[in-house]
């Protein structure tokens, strides 16, 4: 197959680093002129300190998909305004350290691309082919991981209250899909709401959707405790 | 039904988690992120009655309040299952999660 085609066709172009025979940088040059120990210092702050990331990488642990820092992180330098990724053909979390400044943000990304990371691992998640399974884990991210906050949307200049959050979630998956597939918006809107249901409904690995760092909290304890809570159900 | 069960049996949380969750629910801040994602207000009345009935087999081993406990807490399982998955689960993790990164993977989840 085509790899420049294959490319264009699952997103690729937003990740330049990501492109064959462009991986070999001067680790010196790489350290002066890029964010990268930035970006690895906060994805280390991210995985010890968030509980949504903790939970997630407890999960994974236990479903058999031990995720290593150095394995599956990658930070890189990406296109746009992206702020990560996650690529199924090589079991990698793309952090993109030019657009990831705050440590917050870098714990929402980290979260969201770790549950597409949970999805891979759990399901049989075809990314490539099947857009309402792409569609199925867009939607799930954007509702667990703290990006449809009421602050984060209040922040985008998008005020809304009552199932505000549903639309943003609608939203955002929409948008995740457009970024990296052809597709046309009615077709990719059409996919949403026919996984919008089911999607938004299944929290695993959460229980629940952790609107705050205290959902997040309650959530990972409750993770700690499954074995002694499905033992007395 | 077998004794040694029925004796090594504890509440599926501890007690003082009931009464978390349940200040919780009631917060001001859990009551508009409800409000934010699904249009109506919780309600947090279910914890509070699982709290007295953990507490009630704690102190008085009350086999009504643990079974009231169960069903519960089974409801609530069976809340969170309540829609039909778009993928198939997977009985093995993916076979190339762990591989090397210069080595040919295959597309194929």
């Amino acid at each position: 197959m085509d790899q420049t085609k294959q490319d264009e066709d699952y997103g690729y172009e937003l990740f330049p680093e990501r492109h064959e025979g462009m991986h070999k940088k001067s680790p010196f040059k790489e350290a002066l002129t890029t964010f990268n120990h930035k970006c690895q210092f906060m994805l280390q702050v991210a995985m010890e300190t968030s509980p949504y990331a903790k939970l997630l990488l407890s999960a994974m642990n236990n479903s058999g998909c031990k995720v290593s820092k150095d394995r599956h992180f990658s930070c890189e330098d990406c296109d746009g305004s992206v702020s990560g990724g996650f690529d199924a053909a090589s079991s990698q979390v793309v952090l993109c350290q030019n657009n990831i400044h705050q440590q917050a943000h870098m714990n929402r990304v980290v979260t969201h691309e770790l549950i597409h990371a949970f999805d891979h691992c759990r399901a049989h998640v075809d990314w490539f082919n099947n857009f309402r399974h792409l569609a199925c884990s867009e939607i799930r991210a954007a509702n667990l991981s703290g990006d449809c906050s009421f602050t984060n949307e209040a922040s985008r200049f998008h005020l809304g209250l009552k199932e505000h959050h549903q639309e943003c979630v609608r939203g955002r998956a929409l948008r995740s899909i457009l970024a990296v597939r052809k597709i046309s918006r009615e077709e990719a809107q059409k996919i949403v709401d026919e996984v919008f249901d089911s999607c938004f409904n299944d929290h695993a690995p959460f229980g629940r959707i952790p609107h705050s760092k205290k959902d997040a909290k309650f959530a990972y304890r409750d993770y700690m405790n499954r074995s002694r809570y499905y033992a007395n159900l | 039904m077998d004794g040694r069960i029925a004796a090594t049996w504890r509440p599926p949380r501890m007690c003082e988690d009931y009464l978390n969750e349940f200040r919780h629910c009631k917060s001001f801040s859990n009551r508009f992120h409800h409000y934010y994602a699904y249009g109506t207000f919780p309600a947090c009345h279910q914890w509070k009655e699982d709290y007295h009935n953990c507490r009630q087999w704690e102190t008085h081993s009350n086999t009504e309040a643990k079974e009231a406990l169960q069903k519960s807490e089974r409801t609530r399982v069976a809340e969170q299952k309540n829609f039909k998955p778009v993928w198939e689960l997977r009985r093995e993790p993916p076979r190339d999660w762990h591989m090397p990164l210069n080595q040919e993977n295959p597309r194929d989840s």
